[in-house]
């Protein structure tokens, strides 16, 4: 089972190589472990570098690089498997590696918004088959051939009329020296042999006998590690700490005060230095910290809501889209609805709870972690230290889940402030507690749906949202609506309902909230889309014929009579609730269907899942239906289990054990469908997510007549 | 060979089982005994009633075979459950978690050497039970265990298991007596008859 | 001084007997593929073996296994090739992978007790186990799978 570059005996070959001057396309440090995935520092390399992403030595190794984070989606398989399609050489013969943070190099690396494919596969398509074009032509040209005749295949040129050919590490040398031509003819899809192939991950088998470095796992030698006492109030300033209890925990090395930015806020710490992760747990819990909380907010989440429903019912707000006269028609309108939904706050509790190691030194800066934005990290260092360009080096690990919160600057921050402190490699830890407890959530968000029928057809719809605004926090712009105000909602609808329209009702709160997966889509696709099917009751429609009543795109359409076809739709049984939900999410359209029926005891189960997903252009089709079925997992979680809630200032969860998580024993079935077209990629992540929360509460309608708004609900009390 | 395996590990279940039960002391000697008084055995019982329907004792007896937990008693979250042994499935036996002792902090898991549910051949249903129903459940050899009156005394007032209840950890509360005189209580429930409180009482 | 054997090797460890063996198994002996996830019980990323049964390593002091015999991960074939890492890796299984070990640590338990669990065997013995990624249904289908396969060696 080889796992790429990552067993001991490619790093023995690897070192051998080195030993005798040739060149090689990754490195091991000396304190790496075995497993371990390291960043590529070209400048200390030889070999020749097509480009950022690929480089082949003399021996025809060929090395390519993952610039985005691992997380769990796939990016170590399926931007590899783009490549290696063009480049025409095999997976198995290749060495993944994570890029460092190097926006000048890779562009903008962010893993966030679905990006990874959509974002780069047309560069990567174009730049493989141009590294494939190159080593074609040198060979041509060795063997005093017309190019034509050449083709590439497995890592080899051949030469077709003579059966000759030669290994690309042979070539290396000619095609470093030839200019890339500039045009390149890509793959028809037909031809793919990797690209839509349901490959196994490569990054299984690392995942599954512990050799897999995550943030957590990266150890640095003379590295301390840290816990941080935070404040457990919002804005909460430390008055005085006695850290001398502390002190006496064997292991303990160092106590200290430090203050973080977080957005436009401070957040105050205690630091406990110590010679392991429990030495420092163990000194936390013996600090005496006094904190002053003068000027807080006793925010209780009550309180939040109510607030929400005020502005609702009171504030038209700022316009994001009007289109025909919606609010004369539902003035005058007999038939029609006016509701209210809510949405939780949430944590994104990933497995793998937030921590970074942070190694300040006067001349560089090095970071380790799992990280889903290097290249902000590297920005955002860089000026908060005021180092020079270039001497912050920021390495990814895997991380242990993301979805989102590892795109926020403040736990490295943290880390190298405190490296700095102490002048020694650290790794700090957060506890699960602390990852709960200190946010940024996504926030909680309320809509109001007003909307009017007539003659069994919309004749208006009117949709208004109030919660905190992600935006507000770097370039606070009052007088806008969110950019996101219709996000999920599908675009299609705009051209066969004539009146309708979206505002955003501002609404400022000082908790500290953020993108959490799917973003404003996991929120408004609950809203707009049961609103939807609510107005389809009203109009006494069946809900997937009313939506292909008003979304007339031809992609919809298909969409819709796949979900149909494979949900069994128009064949359910009497005693089976069925709901439906379609949303779109970073250029993805998903559908889903969810059956739910009544268990013996007499409580609502859910059935099975049926989804459907427009995404374009995709890569690994047993990716994209992993990500399916964990986004409904997430969505069931935040939709009937866990929301994050707020008494005076303070969050009332902690753990777990009051944050609770979907189990294998709530695992419904889950079906995905792909839809095959040529239009361009989507995102896949992310958009599985939206669409399940309104589909199973119009399941449970459709079952028992209870219509749900509110989530969280709880299943067993239905 | 697959059949040895799991005729050798339903043995050992059998064995343990029966061992749980040997591991308490065996008291041979009677129990105190007052003239029989219904009225004063239901009165007693009713106080060991109380107790027993508390969480910290209710919830090692639920009527299903989920365990209960906290003091709303609600089902213990992770699936758990009973397990012939009364010990818990597979990779979810209680010991898993449930150290020989309470793990310190609110929240963490409270801890017994012989934490676990009655077994399912004894499954001793507390949840749900009328005092009289539960009563009679208690002095019936068949369903607690074969133990005579003397031991069911001996069980309630000195076994370590049944004592975790006053001595749970942080965060949860006790029973409504302490545990002295709880066994009073039962004590004086036996000596006066072991009287059933009528099926009115509820 | 605290002698425990891990994955067949004896280490004499000196720690405050009261640290967890997580933190032992992590921080001291270097063995990083048991995950840090709760610290309270209550997501099984810590799972290891301890005398062959899965207990969270979490809230298990060191003390506890003083003289025992833990099997991590690491050891939880020699190759890669337990029957359930096999399945893992046809099926792909693992999203971000940071839960696995101790998913797989319990299926282990649950393959070794029960060679041809039921979908409720299932539901019982890994609902300790959280996976926020939730690859449930695929760890499901590939403890059927290493089931099937165990099953076929056996008789090979």
């Amino acid at each position: 089972m080889e796992t790429n570059a990552l067993s001991r005996r490619n790093f023995l070959r690897v070192s051998g190589i080195a030993g005798s001057a040739l060149c090689l396309g990754f490195y091991f440090p000396a304190n790496a472990k075995k497993g371990e995935l390291i960043t590529v520092n070209t400048a200390d390399l030889s070999g020749f570098e097509f480009n950022a992403w690929i480089r082949i030595d003399a021996n025809g190794k060929v090395t390519l690089t993952d610039h985005r984070a691992e997380m769990g989606q796939g990016s170590f398989q399926s931007v590899p498997q783009i490549i290696a399609e063009e480049l025409e050489v095999d997976l198995k013969d290749i060495n993944v590696v994570f890029a460092q943070g190097d926006p000048v190099k890779y562009g903008s690396q962010i893993t966030g918004g679905s990006s990874t494919i959509r974002g780069s596969y047309k560069k990567l398509l174009k730049l493989s088959a141009t590294a494939r074009e190159m080593l074609i032509t040198a060979a041509a040209n060795k063997w005093n051939v017309p190019a034509s005749e050449c083709y590439a295949g497995s890592g080899y040129v051949i030469h077709k009329p003579s059966g000759k050919k030669l290994h690309y590490g042979e070539l290396v040398a000619d095609a470093s020296k030839l200019t890339p031509p500039k045009e390149v003819k890509l793959k028809d899809a037909s031809a793919y042999k990797l690209i839509r192939k349901p490959l196994q991950r490569m990054d299984t088998p690392m995942k599954t006998n512990g050799e897999a470095i995550f943030g957590l796992d990266k150890k640095l030698p003379g590295m301390v590690y840290a816990v941080v006492e935070r404040s457990p109030r919002l804005r909460g300033k430390v008055k005085s700490f006695d850290g001398s209890a502390a002190l006496k925990v064997p292991g303990v090395k160092q106590v200290f005060k430090i203050q973080m930015m977080v957005f436009n806020t401070t957040r105050d710490g205690v630091v406990v230095i110590a010679n392991s992760t429990w030495a420092a747990m163990q000194g936390r819990k013996a600090l005496h910290v006094e904190w002053d909380e003068s000027g807080f907010e006793h925010v209780n989440t009550a309180d939040i809501y109510k607030a929400h429903e005020d502005l609702l019912k009171t504030k038209e707000g700022l316009s994001f889209k009007k289109q025909g006269d919606p609010d004369g028609i539902l003035n005058k309108a007999d038939k029609k609805i006016d509701v209210i939904y809510q949405t939780p706050y949430q944590a994104h509790a990933a497995m793998e709870p937030l921590n970074c190691i942070a190694h300040y030194q006067p001349d560089k800066i090095e970071i380790w972690g799992p990280i889903q934005a290097p290249d902000w990290v590297q920005g955002d260092i860089t000026s908060k230290f005021k180092m020079p360009k270039g001497k912050v080096i920021v390495n990814m690990t895997f991380l242990g889940g993301g979805f989102g919160r590892k795109a926020f600057l403040d736990y490295t921050h943290e880390a190298v402030a405190i490296s700095k402190e102490i002048g020694a490699p650290v790794q700090v830890v957060w506890t699960r507690e602390d990852d709960i407890k200190q946010g940024p959530y996504r926030a909680g968000i309320s809509y109001r749906g007003q909307g009017s029928v007539e003659n069994g057809e919309i004749s208006a719809l009117k949709f208004k949202m109030a919660g905190q605004n992600i935006d507000h926090w770097n370039g606070p712009s009052r007088d806008k609506a969110n950019n996101s105000t219709a996000e999920g909602f599908l675009k299609p609808y705009y051209d066969s309902i004539k009146n309708l329209s979206f505002a955003d009702v501002p609404y400022e709160m000082p908790l500290p909230n953020m993108w959490w997966r799917s973003v404003y889509a996991s929120t408004n696709g609950f809203a707009y889309e049961s609103f939807m099917n609510e107005m389809a009751v009203l109009a006494g429609k069946d809900q997937l014929d009313f939506r292909r009543q008003y979304l007339k795109d031809e992609r919809c359409q298909a969409l819709i009579s796949k979900m149909e076809e494979v949900s069994g739709w128009k064949s359910r049984k009497k005693n089976e609730g069925f709901g439906v939900a379609i949303t779109e999410c970073f250029e993805t359209t998903v559908g889903q269907v969810v059956k739910v029926s009544r268990n013996a005891a007499g409580k609502v189960k859910i059935d099975k899942v049926w989804a459907v997903m427009d995404c374009g252009w995709y890569v690994n089709p047993d990716i994209i239906t992993a990500q399916i079925e964990g986004s409904v997992v997430m969505a069931l979680g935040a939709a009937t289990i866990h929301e994050i809630t707020f008494k005076d200032g303070l969050v009332e969860q902690h753990n777990f054990y009051d944050y609770l998580m979907p189990r294998m024993s709530d695992m419904p079935l889950v079906e995905v469908h792909i839809m095959e077209n040529p239009a361009d990629a989507g995102g896949v992540g992310e958009p599985g997510l939206p669409p399940f929360a309104p589909a199973l509460t119009d399941a449970i309608y459709d079952l028992t007549g209870n219509r749900i708004r509110k989530l969280p609900f709880n299943m067993n009390a239905i | 060979m697959k059949k040895l395996i799991i005729i050798s590990c339903f043995l050992s279940i059998v064995g343990f089982v029966s061992l749980s039960f040997r591991s308490e002391k065996v008291i041979n000697k009677n129990y105190p005994t007052l003239p029989k008084d219904s009225v004063g055995s239901t009165k007693a019982f009713m106080s060991v009633y109380k107790v027993l329907m508390s969480a910290r004792c209710m919830n090692c007896h639920p009527s299903g075979n989920t365990p209960l937990q906290g003091d709303d008693s609600h089902l213990h979250t992770m699936n758990v459950t009973r397990g012939l042994d009364g010990h818990g499935v597979y990779s979810m036996r209680c010991s898993n978690c449930h150290q020989a002792e309470n793990t310190a902090g609110l929240h963490m898991p409270p801890g017994n050497p012989k934490w676990g549910l009655p077994p399912a051949n004894m499954r001793m249903v507390f949840q749900g039970r009328t005092p009289r129903e539960l009563a009679l459940q208690l002095l019936d050899p068949k369903q607690n265990g074969g133990r005579t009156k003397a031991q069911l005394i001996d069980h309630m007032a000195n076994d370590a298991l049944v004592g975790w209840a006053w001595h749970p950890g942080e965060g949860r509360t006790l029973p409504p007596m302490s545990r002295p005189a709880f066994a009073a209580q039962v004590r004086l429930w036996i000596a006066k008859g072991a009287y059933a409180p009528s099926a009115k009482i509820k | 001084m605290i002698t425990i054997t891990v994955n067949g090797q004896r280490h004499d460890i000196e720690a405050d007997p009261n640290m967890p063996l997580l933190w032992v198994i992590r921080d001291i002996l270097g063995l990083t593929g048991t995950k840090f996830g709760c610290g309270a019980a209550q997501c099984g990323a810590c799972t290891v073996h301890l005398n062959g049964e899965a207990v969270r390593s979490c809230v298990t002091k060191i003390n506890r296994a003083a003289g025992q015999n833990i099997v991590t991960i690491e050891g939880l074939s020699a190759n890669n090739n337990h029957p359930l890492q096999l399945a893992w890796n046809e099926m792909s299984v693992p999203q971000c992978g940071y839960c696995q070990s101790g998913q797989l640590m319990s299926a282990a338990v649950l393959l070794r007790e029960n060679p041809n669990p039921t979908d409720q065997d299932i539901d019982d013995a890994m609902s300790g186990n959280i996976c926020r990624c939730g690859t449930y249904q695929r760890v499901r289908a590939a403890i059927h799978k290493a089931a099937a396969m165990q099953t076929e060696g056996v008789k090979s």
